[in-house]
């Protein structure tokens, strides 16, 4: 009897110590805080400063508080200070989905600033969308989406191909090898490809998908012996972007004459494989840190300054640093008092700042970004020459690959 | 044993045994009451879910001994049956009037494949999602149990399988939605019951599960095949010489944890609202060897708390500015010393404490009585 008491005793405090000591991360937060109380606009900065992506999205990160850092220093939106509330989501979408939740519910943050990978920006979709917040996506993407609650800065397929395919048609020839990693975006972007290839006159001799992360290319690089094609169209990332360079260096092959054109490969790539590797191929992408412009300058200095001398800037960090501009805009624009998500979306429309690219503009029909697109060679010492500079803008075309669908401000329309 | 003595002190120990597991899921219960915040309740859920996993994986490793490195392969399964018929009852504004889920139209498929087919039915849907991991399960124990395959093996068969899987889903991404997971899901809708993930009726789903799969395993630790699965743990060949069929046990548990792991899967969907290959990954497969082990993988309880108290740590630590850069670092540090200090986990500190605590009151008890005596033998 008396033991039996005991044991229930025992464990019923068993189990008081374990929920005493298990709810620590249980609080109630005061849940009525306007967008902007007391002077401060709260915004959320979601890349994952640890995990496999760590590396890019740090430099994301660093780009956006800078900016963020910046435009405090010269007195705020109005008066008002933006506060950064960084979260790392580790490179995993159920964590970036937890801490957009977050952001977005708990500290409600008028804007989230986030994410690299396709992946983790599906993965806080569903928040943003349910809670009619703003997603601000810095990376360029495979297109084909048409949400109310994303900011994309990034490029889409048109801004990227439109005038780097024909050109590496007219100047190495018509043989493409199509090399991509395994997912979503290599897909897309080689569907657009060989749209334009087909008006051109252009053969695709293959197209190849290595899973993500995969590192041994040697069979690939046997098969561009093979089929000895006069451009290598790659849409490879992450880590296997440095091994196809380096194996393909090592394979003694020829830039000269079979050159690869990626539409992945930054700064920060040819910084992780060692400019010899890089040199000779080319890139299309809307910025360069060689690119020569008043802004861009200040850019590349103040990011050197703040964040040492011996970091790059790149296509997706550029696009971090102005979209946070194009937010301070927008919610210039705006009485304090009117300061929401849905507010800013409708302010952003057909923003315009001079970004360290060029002037660039919200296009009102689909919240993409009117870019410059670049082509550029990458050089030995791990930075590229610019070959190439569109003459004006170039409007966003998320659905450039499906002429009967487009995106406008009431959604994706089907075009009969 | 339980025949051995008499009925009412059975029923006795039987109470006290279940107090911490009711104590628990009346806590569980009662926290809506006290949290008026559907952030937070969701996020509380998702803890909750997770602890489900992890009272799965205690009860094939913990009591059945079998070290399942791949549990989040049947967590995974689970959640993509769920993600199937979610995402075919969502309105498919992206792709226009034919209907396919947007992944499949853009991978240029004209037909939904056949094995979708069936996931229109939410209940084929929910019984794939508790079946389809336990017949994986039961097959990979088959092969395994019968061919008595043990220890150190059974972890690297269960973890190279999970990995197939996972890759297998993020190549065929035509009908997985690869990389990216299946995302854009419609409301999980019961007998017209919504279940919004910040709603509260999720939170309360998620807290009968919680409830249920605890009172399914413990039902089965205390049964007569429960019995022999600890003891096939503790001496397999001893079991087998009193002739009973090891293997057939082996299976047996190994597909309840599976199952219980798939149901999991299913609130974690509903909860996050996605399905991504990274449910069936190797670091959440290895994390909730931590909980559990952190938890106490020989008491349900424990396991269960584990994985709400570590993950619940690992969200606040991670949340906090001051460890910003370092949680990782403080997370594993905690883990190293539970792993070297405390061999049974936090069950096995909690029963430690309070062992101590019952023998200096029986101590001091006994001590004031004795000071008691001299006072008066002074006076």
């Amino acid at each position: 009897m008396s033991i039996s008491r005991r044991t229930l005793l025992r464990n019923t405090a068993a189990l008081g110590a374990f929920a005493g000591a298990g709810l620590p991360h249980i609080w109630i937060k005061n849940a009525d805080l306007a967008f902007a109380a007391g002077g401060e606009i709260k915004v959320g900065v979601l890349f994952s400063l640890t995990g496999t992506t760590a590396i890019i999205e740090e430099s994301l990160n660093k780009a956006t508080l800078l900016a963020i850092e910046e435009i405090n220093a010269a007195g705020g939106i109005k008066g008002s200070k933006i506060v950064p509330i960084v979260e790392d989501p580790a490179s995993d979408p159920a964590t970036f989905s937890e801490k957009a939740r977050k952001l977005v519910v708990g500290d409600k943050c008028v804007s989230v600033f986030g994410s690299y990978t396709s992946a983790s920006r599906k993965a806080v979709l569903p928040v943003f969308e349910r809670q009619n917040n703003l997603y601000w996506y810095p990376t360029l993407y495979e297109g084909r989406e048409c949400s109310k609650n994303v900011i994309y800065t990034g490029a889409v397929p048109n801004q990227q191909q439109d005038e780097f395919v024909p050109w590496l048609v007219k100047k190495f020839g018509k043989k493409f090898y199509l090399i991509g990693s395994n997912y979503i975006y290599p897909k897309e972007e080689n569907n657009y490809c060989k749209k334009l290839l087909e008006k051109l006159g252009g053969e695709v001799v293959a197209e190849e998908y290595v899973p993500l992360g995969h590192s041994e290319f040697s069979s690939v690089i046997n098969k561009i012996r093979s089929t000895q094609p006069n451009v290598i169209f790659s849409t490879v990332v992450g880590d296997s972007v440095v091994a196809l360079h380096r194996q393909y260096k090592a394979a003694g092959l020829d830039p000269e004459k079979m050159p690869m054109a990626s539409l992945t490969t930054s700064e920060n790539e040819v910084a992780a494989m060692g400019g010899e590797a890089a040199a000779g191929h080319f890139t299309s992408a809307p910025y360069f840190m060689v690119h020569k412009s008043p802004e861009n300058e200040k850019f590349v200095e103040a990011y050197k300054k703040r964040w040492g001398a011996d970091k790059v800037t790149h296509f997706v960090s550029e696009a971090c640093y102005f979209q946070t501009y194009l937010f301070k805009q927008a919610v210039e624009k705006l009485a304090t008092s009117d300061l929401t998500p849905p507010n800013i979306r409708d302010a952003v429309k057909g923003q315009e700042v001079i970004a360290p690219q060029g002037k660039v503009r919200i296009e009102p029909e689909n919240l993409h970004t009117w870019l410059w697109p670049k082509i550029a060679q990458a050089k030995s010492n791990g930075q590229f020459e610019i070959l190439v500079e569109a003459k004006e803008w170039l409007k966003p075309v998320p659905y450039a690959a499906y002429p009967g669908q487009s995106c406008t401000e009431k959604g994706l329309v089907e075009k009969s | 044993m339980p025949s051995h003595v008499p009925n009412s002190s059975g029923l006795q120990r039987l109470i006290a045994q279940l107090a911490p597991l009711l104590i628990v899921c009346a806590v569980v219960f009662a926290l809506p009451v006290l949290l008026n915040n559907d952030f937070l309740l969701n996020k509380v859920a998702r803890y909750l879910v997770l602890g489900i996993l992890t009272v799965s994986l205690g009860l094939s490793w913990g009591f059945g001994g079998i070290l399942n490195l791949g549990q989040a392969m049947s967590f995974g399964l689970g959640s993509y049956a769920m993600a199937m018929a979610l995402k075919l009852k969502t309105v498919p504004v992206h792709t226009g009037a034919s209907g396919l889920p947007d992944f499949m139209v853009w991978n240029n498929v004209q037909h939904l494949p056949w094995f979708w087919e069936p996931f229109r039915s939410l209940t084929f849907a929910i019984a794939a999602g508790l079946i389809v991991p336990a017949l994986v399960a039961a097959a990979l124990g088959w092969f395994m149990f019968r061919g008595r395959v043990t220890g150190v093996y059974v972890s690297i068969i269960t973890l190279a399988t999970m990995v197939v899987i996972n890759l297998v889903i993020i190549d065929q991404q035509s009908y997985t939605g690869g990389f990216n997971g299946i995302t854009d899901l419609a409301q999980l809708e019961i007998f017209g019951v919504a279940f919004d993930a910040y709603g509260r009726a999720t939170y309360y789903l998620v807290a009968s599960c919680v409830l249920l799969s605890l009172l399914v395993a413990f039902a089965f630790t205390r049964t007569k095949a429960g019995l022999i699965v600890q003891a096939i743990r503790d001496h397999e060949s001893r079991v087998r010489y009193f002739g009973y069929d090891v293997a057939l046990y082996q299976i047996f548990v190994f597909a309840l944890s599976a199952a219980i792991a798939g149901l999991a899967g299913m609130l974690y969907t509903v909860v996050m609202e996605f399905a991504s290959p990274t449910f069936l990954g190797v670091q959440l497969s290895l994390s909730v060897v931590v909980w559990c082990a952190v938890g106490g993988r020989q008491s349900l309880v424990g396991a269960f708390l584990g994985a709400v108290l570590v993950a619940g740590m690992q969200g606040a630590l991670s949340e906090s500015a001051a460890f910003l850069e370092t949680w990782t670092l403080v997370m594993g540090a905690l883990f190293v010393l539970v792993v070297l200090f405390l061999p049974k986990g936090l069950a096995g500190l909690a029963q430690v404490v309070l062992r101590w605590i019952a023998l200096r009151r029986h101590a001091a008890a006994g001590g004031v009585a004795q000071g008691v005596g001299q006072t008066e033998g002074s006076t």
